[in-house]
């Protein structure tokens, strides 16, 4: 037998030399250069639509009169308190549920099946008409929600018109909407877990609570982890559920720094502070992104 | 195979060259001999038929071709201001936004092209009153010029249900409605207090005023500055200085929130009228849910003209009306504010000659009147010898001979009444107040955080003066 390399060719003393009829460069030659040549569409790509865009627009959010400018607006002041009050209580709200109804989904009833194909619905329609459809239930004059609200006595809640009941519902209808997509998460997560840790512990005689705090839990508890940071960059950026359910609106009190800046850029004419806000909220997103890789070793 | 570090780097200063020489074409800024023209999509197809059969003659005519988009308005002026500050610009933009959020701005930065020479072949066509909207300063050349060429304009209207009215055993008669501050305001508080106990079940969640008080909606800065003038508050001075804290001023804008304050919390303006944005108070209006409503154009009378569940156009003849906004609390005929929508060309376009040829050739007068006319009287020309075709007196005649009773009301306030353009042309910053909203976040204030008019009306000020300082 042949002495082999670890690439499976034959030891130099068995090769049959072969000359190159002309010999190119040695950088020509390079596995680098091939490499770059074969990526070289994705990384054009990803220089003209990511580096440069990105490296343009903080190049632009540099000017500090733009942040003394954001800075002593009170709208900013008021925006960065939502967009906390939105990233920590949506994210750890839904995150919650989410795991807890991924229990419920577990069980392999057909009454569970048809209930889980409905729970996707949110997440499978497209924002737009469920948002104009919570804008038409929570109307005050029209609305299905005031309407029950009347009927049983009580008195019509103006919900979109005051700002605790309107940011209230941008995080409701944050978790309404995502809420079945990080549940199908944590589904995929548990039946990842070995039944035989279950069958081992329901003869040492555990319960559901117990299971769930001694196995599926420490189980899961990378898994939720890495959902609650990936769900928490997602959050931070989404314009789309507060500019469409709110529009920054009443006063211009409900909005994130998503749509802040979305207003500043474009209802304003003012690019540089838009760029800025967006800045603001750059190191959380990194430090995020960080831990990120870090947790999954990328 | 392994690699030096010297042929690392040699291979990645290749491929990072590459990329730069691929990665990013200089993108073309002139279109050759093309006219890129940006339009906003008219409310109606007819619209946008009339201005393609414009574009169509100016081809033929001038031997050039025209590269005409349509985009709706919110769209349009994004596009625009990105094309702006890109500098990748349209030879010719209209936006029905222009005349507020992109003149005086970019007219201040030096980005719009001067088209005084337009303005003045036109000048003797021109109704003087709305040409001062494209008059802004030039912060580069510090200088006055004309940076627009004003096409058209919108002004307050209040059109409310005549059959409402009528259910509820008042007088429907637009001539009837009393005009003095207090009894008109009353008026729609009384229309909604019958109808509600006149039929709970049906009118339980009807409201009398449908004044828009949001942070999403110009209508709200057309409201606000309109009760301002009727209490005889100014904002800006001739010169564009800021004298809204002069105290005869600070009193008018205190009087003024005070107002809209006590009007929504009074249970006469629906609730979400803090959360409308521009097609909410017309919404509510066209569902019967509004006995009235204020509103800066004629858009309302125009969908029920078009309404094609009513072909016998009972609505806009028999069961809703417009009239005027009502005389100041001081007594004194009510004073309207315009907002002339205006033609711009970015100084970066190649082809502003042509920009101009077009734009001259549009607003001639039989061209622009078929052309405006598309728009079923929500527009009133800014030229006068468009303006004196019969349709703006006359309006439209109903199926049974009744009379038009919302154009020529627009008309009379265009061309009777007391009538200024929106003051941003004087200065930008008036504009970035609009832009944010400031009087919309000041009745906020009193209606949502509960504070006194006087405390809004401070924080207000003080915002405002705080915009005008960045412009230096």
């Amino acid at each position: 037998m042949s002495p082999t390399t670890r690439e499976g060719g034959l030891a130099a003393s068995s090769r049959v030399e072969v000359r190159p009829r002309a010999r190119l460069p040695r950088f020509l030659r390079s596995t680098t250069l091939q490499g770059f040549a074969f990526t070289a569409p994705l990384l054009l790509l990803f220089s003209a639509f990511v580096l440069y865009p990105m490296l343009s627009g903080l190049y632009a959010a540099t000017d500090p009169d733009s942040y003394r400018a954001i800075f002593g607006d009170p709208v900013f002041r008021q925006t960065v308190w939502n967009t906390l009050w939105y990233v920590v209580v949506a994210v750890n709200v839904k995150l919650v549920l989410a795991l807890l109804l991924s229990g419920i989904l577990d069980y392999p009833f057909l009454s569970i099946r048809v209930l889980a194909a409905l729970f996707l619905i949110p997440w499978a329609i497209p924002a737009l008409p469920g948002i104009l459809s919570f804008r038409w239930a929570l109307n005050s004059q029209w609305g299905i929600f005031n309407h029950l609200l009347t009927k049983f006595g009580f008195q019509s809640v103006p919900w979109l018109a005051q700002h605790d009941t309107a940011l209230a519902f941008v995080i409701i209808f944050h978790i309404w909407k995502y809420l079945p997509f990080w549940t199908i998460i944590f589904l995929a997560g548990r039946r990842a877990i070995p039944n035989e840790l279950y069958e081992a512990a329901a003869i040492d005689g555990g319960g559901i609570v117990q299971n769930f705090f001694s196995i599926t839990f420490p189980l899961l508890k990378s898994l939720y982890l890495i959902c609650t940071l990936l769900s928490m960059v997602f959050t931070l950026g989404d314009f789309t559920v507060p500019w469409l359910l709110t529009g920054g609106a009443p006063g211009d009190t409900t909005h994130v720094l998503a749509t802040l800046a979305y207003r500043y850029t474009f209802a304003m004419g003012r690019l540089e502070w838009g760029l800025s806000t967006f800045a603001v909220a750059l190191p959380i997103t990194l430090l995020f992104i960080g831990m990120l890789m870090r947790w999954v070793k990328i | 195979m392994g690699q030096s570090r010297r042929e690392f780097l040699k291979t990645t200063a290749i491929g990072a060259s590459a990329a730069g020489v691929v990665g990013f074409p200089a993108v073309t800024r002139a279109q050759g001999g093309k006219l890129v023209v940006w339009w906003n999509k008219g409310y109606y197809p007819e619209e946008d038929i009339a201005m393609q059969k414009i574009v169509k003659e100016f081809e033929a005519k001038h031997k050039v071709e025209v590269d005409l988009s349509f985009t709706a308005q919110e769209d349009l002026l994004k596009k625009i201001t990105a094309a702006l500050i890109a500098r990748r610009t349209p030879d010719v933009a209209f936006c029905f936004y222009n005349d507020w959020q992109v003149v005086p701005k970019y007219g201040w930065d030096d980005k719009l092209a001067d088209v005084s020479d337009v303005i003045k072949e036109l000048k003797a066509r021109y109704n003087e009153k709305m040409l001062e909207v494209a008059y802004v300063w030039n912060n580069k050349s510090k200088k006055r010029s004309y940076y627009g060429v004003p096409i058209e304009a919108q002004t307050m209207h209040i059109h409310y249900w005549r059959d409402l009215l009528r259910e509820a055993g008042m007088d429907d008669d637009p001539a009837k409605i009393p005009l003095k501050w207090d009894d008109y305001w009353a008026f729609w508080k009384k229309a909604q207090d019958t109808l509600r106990k006149k039929d709970p079940a049906k009118y339980g969640k009807l409201y009398g005023l449908g004044v828009t008080e949001s942070t999403r909606a110009s209508d709200t800065l057309y409201n606000f500055e309109m009760a301002l003038l009727s209490f005889n508050g100014e904002i800006l001075d001739k010169n564009g200085k800021i004298v809204a804290d002069q105290p005869k001023n600070k009193k008018a804008i205190v009087d003024t929130l005070k107002w809209f304050g006590d009007m929504f919390t009074s249970g006469y303006v629906p609730p979400d009228a803090t959360n409308w944005t521009d097609g909410d108070n017309n919404a509510g209006f066209h569902s019967h849910t509004l006995v009235m409503t204020p509103n800066p154009s004629q858009s309302i009378p125009a969908a029920q003209f078009f309404n094609k569940e009513d072909p016998e156009k009972k609505n806009y003849f028999d069961n809703m009306a417009t009239i005027e906004w009502p005389d100041g609390p001081d007594g004194k005929k009510a004073r309207y504010l315009s907002a002339v929508k205006t033609i711009i060309i970015p100084k970066d376009s190649k082809n502003q000659a042509k920009a101009k040829d077009f734009i001259k050739f549009v607003v001639e007068k039989d061209r622009f009147l078929e052309y405006i006319k598309a728009a079923n009287g929500r527009w009133f020309p800014a030229f006068t010898d468009v303006a004196a075709d019969p349709f703006w007196k006359e309006g439209h005649k109903g199926p049974k001979g009744q009379k038009d009773l919302h154009v020529p009301v627009a008309t009379r306030i265009f061309l009777e009444r007391d009538n200024k353009v929106f003051e941003h042309y004087k200065h930008p910053a008036l504009s970035q107040v609009y832009d944010e909203f400031a009087y919309a976040k000041a009745i906020s204030r009193i209606i949502t955080d509960k504070w006194t008019a006087d405390k809004a009306a401070d924080e207000m000020i003080e915002r405002m003066k705080a915009i005008f300082a960045q412009y230096k």
